[in-house]
């Protein structure tokens, strides 16, 4: 498990020194120049050079790289140019929006896809089988941002509940009611893109799972089908789903900043909409290198969650 | 042994829907088994003698599966009975040992806890005292350092070690009748012998009846006093024992007894194999199901079918029209 582990960590830190070298060039690739947004149009040029200068952009750009790289090495993800508020504060801010939001969306997507799933692998073909069958289909063609619009004019405009819709977030420290109001809109349409999925990776597991012979056995010792579902299904069946959810929360966090830029919640996507459009570089790096450092972790979390759950596959 | 019957079948028929038709592999089986009897139930592969020891437990898939006849046991009928009434039976009062250790535990389970939980849900017991008896119920069947094992996770263990859990697992409930189906196919020839043993001493020991389920002879010739001889779903001979193995009449056992290896016979004898293959169960002919491969077949084999007839000796039946000659003082 120790040499699974390490083996693991190392591949992690190749991914992240990759992803850094591409968030950086990828910015600089952008169209756009931090000077013409801090200056305007219409300065100088002795200005802009010295606004360069000033920032490090008239320096080489492989040089840049290994000074901002120098600088993270330090602890330290660089001041906006534009701001001037450091970045991991930036960041600190927007980070446990994206979190809450994914937390709340996967634990409501669980509580609902897995006991759909249940039901259906229960009685494959059955109209309740048929039915979530279609439905998932179908939502799952849905994009995120259309579905937004709709519980928008559903939920907020026509019930009228309060605090959803847009420019209402606040953090959860300091109301939780208001909060989870703001909250609960991006959640569930963060949520039902997931249902779908896994309802429909857990349903045909569980299928192939419950033609074992040993849940054949289990039966025969006189147990409950909903003891044999939860006790003796479930766990062999949920290899695919946690590797699954894995690279899906990873999706959700570029899925979610469409989201967040619809209803206006100020987390990580919001902040890096906005930071493109400023040709903020550093924000812009900040964010992508925080962002794919919390997808390879949290499919490094997942892979291991798989081991647990499966003590065949930590020997291979 | 006791008079007392345990386990009555009668007519029992179980039918598969099939996307090819009704497939029929129990066909109108009847026996009885007294307290502490065991039977062998003998038959080529595909001759029904799986799904007759799961259909007397009532064990068959949910659906697509039609029974009839009666199956009592200990006078509560099994067929047509209710999912939560044959839950009440499982474990309790008839527990199965199944065909392949390396696919019948749950592989995510711990060895330990498959076994407890017949303990703890079914019989109630707490945690403790479940952990306690699952230990003692491993080292009755034979597997050392049984404390340790008790926290394993079945693919850390061998077939041989596997199928001893399995037999623990099916022992927990102290059921009083133990359906083994073919409990030595996935085993090596070694660990065979082993496990049957075992079998036969836990029947003993804890005063079951047993219905030993095999293609093998040689398996039931010491192991059991009575058998039933299936082919294509349908009993074709019955008798204690020593009458099938002495005194057959149906053309089908003794090709059967011949086709098994004996170690008395000289070495790199070629085995009498059984011509043909079993019969397609989707369309089976009209008259005997054997006569195809059946040497002594008569046209009357090929239009009617035989029923059960009794032989001489009481309690020896077999369904042949054409019935071989008893062999005097013949080997078994």
């Amino acid at each position: 498990m120790a040499r699974y582990l390490a083996r693991r960590l190392i591949t992690l830190v190749g991914i992240v020194i990759i992803i850094s070298i591409g968030a950086f060039y990828l910015i600089h690739l952008l169209p756009g120049d931090p000077a013409t947004v801090i200056l305007g149009t219409g300065d100088s040029p002795q200005n802009r050079a010295r606004l360069y200068a000033q920032l490090g952009l008239n320096r080489p750009v492989i040089e840049q790289y290994f000074v901002w790289m120098k600088n993270i090495l330090h602890g330290n993800l660089g001041t906006s140019f534009i701001s001037q508020v450091p970045v991991w504060t930036t960041i600190r801010a927007a980070l446990p929006i994206d979190l809450e939001m994914i937390v709340l969306s996967q634990i409501l997507s669980f509580a609902v896809a897995v006991p759909l799933a249940m039901s259906s692998a229960k009685r494959p073909d059955s109209w309740l089988d048929r039915f979530l069958g279609a439905f998932s289909f179908t939502m799952l063609s849905i994009p995120a941002f259309i579905l937004v619009v709709v519980l928008v004019l559903v939920v907020a405009i026509k019930w009228a509940v309060p605090h959803t819709g847009v420019s209402s977030y606040v953090p959860l420290s300091q109301d939780w009611v208001t909060n989870l109001e703001s909250m609960a809109l991006p959640s569930i349409v963060l949520a039902i893109g997931s249902v779908t999925v896994y309802y429909r990776v857990l349903r045909s597991d569980l299928i192939a799972t419950l033609q074992q012979e040993y849940i054949t056995l289990a039966r025969s010792k006189g147990i409950s089908q909903r003891r044999i579902l939860w006790r003796h299904a479930l766990r062999p069946s949920s290899v695919a789903l946690l590797g699954t959810a894995g690279v899906n929360i990873g999706g959700l966090l570029a899925g979610g900043f469409i989201v967040q830029y619809l209803l206006d919640i100020p987390g990580l996507g919001y902040t890096l909409v906005n930071s493109i459009g400023l040709s903020d570089y550093l924000v812009v790096q900040g964010i992508v290198l925080v962002v794919s450092i919390g997808v390879i972790v949290i499919n490094f979390v997942f892979d291991f969650l798989i081991t647990l759950v499966d003590p065949r596959i930590a020997r291979e | 042994m006791s008079d007392e019957t345990l386990l009555r079948v009668r007519e029992v028929t179980t039918a598969f829907d099939t996307p090819q038709g009704r497939l029929t592999a129990v066909d109108g089986v009847s026996f009885d088994l007294a307290a502490h009897e065991s039977l062998g139930v003998v038959g080529e592969s595909g001759s029904g003698k799986t799904v007759l020891s799961r259909t007397i437990m009532g064990l068959q898939p949910r659906r697509g599966v039609a029974v009839t006849g009666s199956v009592r046991l200990n006078g509560a009928e099994v067929v047509g009975a209710s999912e939560g009434a044959k839950r009440e039976l499982w474990g309790r009062q008839v527990a199965m040992v199944f065909q392949d250790p390396m696919t019948s535990l749950n592989p995510v389970v711990k060895v330990g806890k498959q076994i407890d939980e017949v303990l703890r849900v079914r019989l109630g017991m707490n945690r403790a005292a479940a952990r306690a008896r699952a230990i003692e119920l491993l080292e009755m069947v034979g597997i050392p350092a049984a404390d340790s094992r008790y926290g394993a996770y079945p693919h850390s263990l061998s077939g041989g070690m596997r199928q001893r859990v399995v037999i623990a697992i099916a022992l927990a409930g102290s059921p009083q009748l133990l359906l083994a189906d073919e409990p030595t196919t996935g085993l090596d020839v070694t660990i065979q012998a082993q496990i049957l043993n075992l079998l036969d001493e836990v029947q003993g020991r804890l005063g079951m009846s047993m219905i030993l389920v095999t293609h093998d002879l040689g398996v039931v010739a010491t192991r059991t006093s009575r058998l039933v001889v299936m082919y294509a779903g349908r009993v074709v001979e019955t008798g204690t024992t020593r009458d099938v193995f002495a005194r057959h009449r149906m053309p089908y056992t003794r090709a059967l007894l011949e086709s098994s290896p004996k170690v008395s016979n000289p070495s790199h004898t070629r085995l009498a194999a059984i011509p043909g293959r079993p019969p397609n169960l989707l369309d089976l002919p009209t008259g005997c199901a054997f006569a195809p491969r059946c040497a002594y077949a008569t046209d009357r084999c090929r239009t009617e079918r035989p029923v059960l007839e009794p032989a001489d000796e009481p309690g020896h039946l077999f369904a042949c029209f054409n019935p071989l000659p008893v062999r005097v003082g013949s080997p078994s």
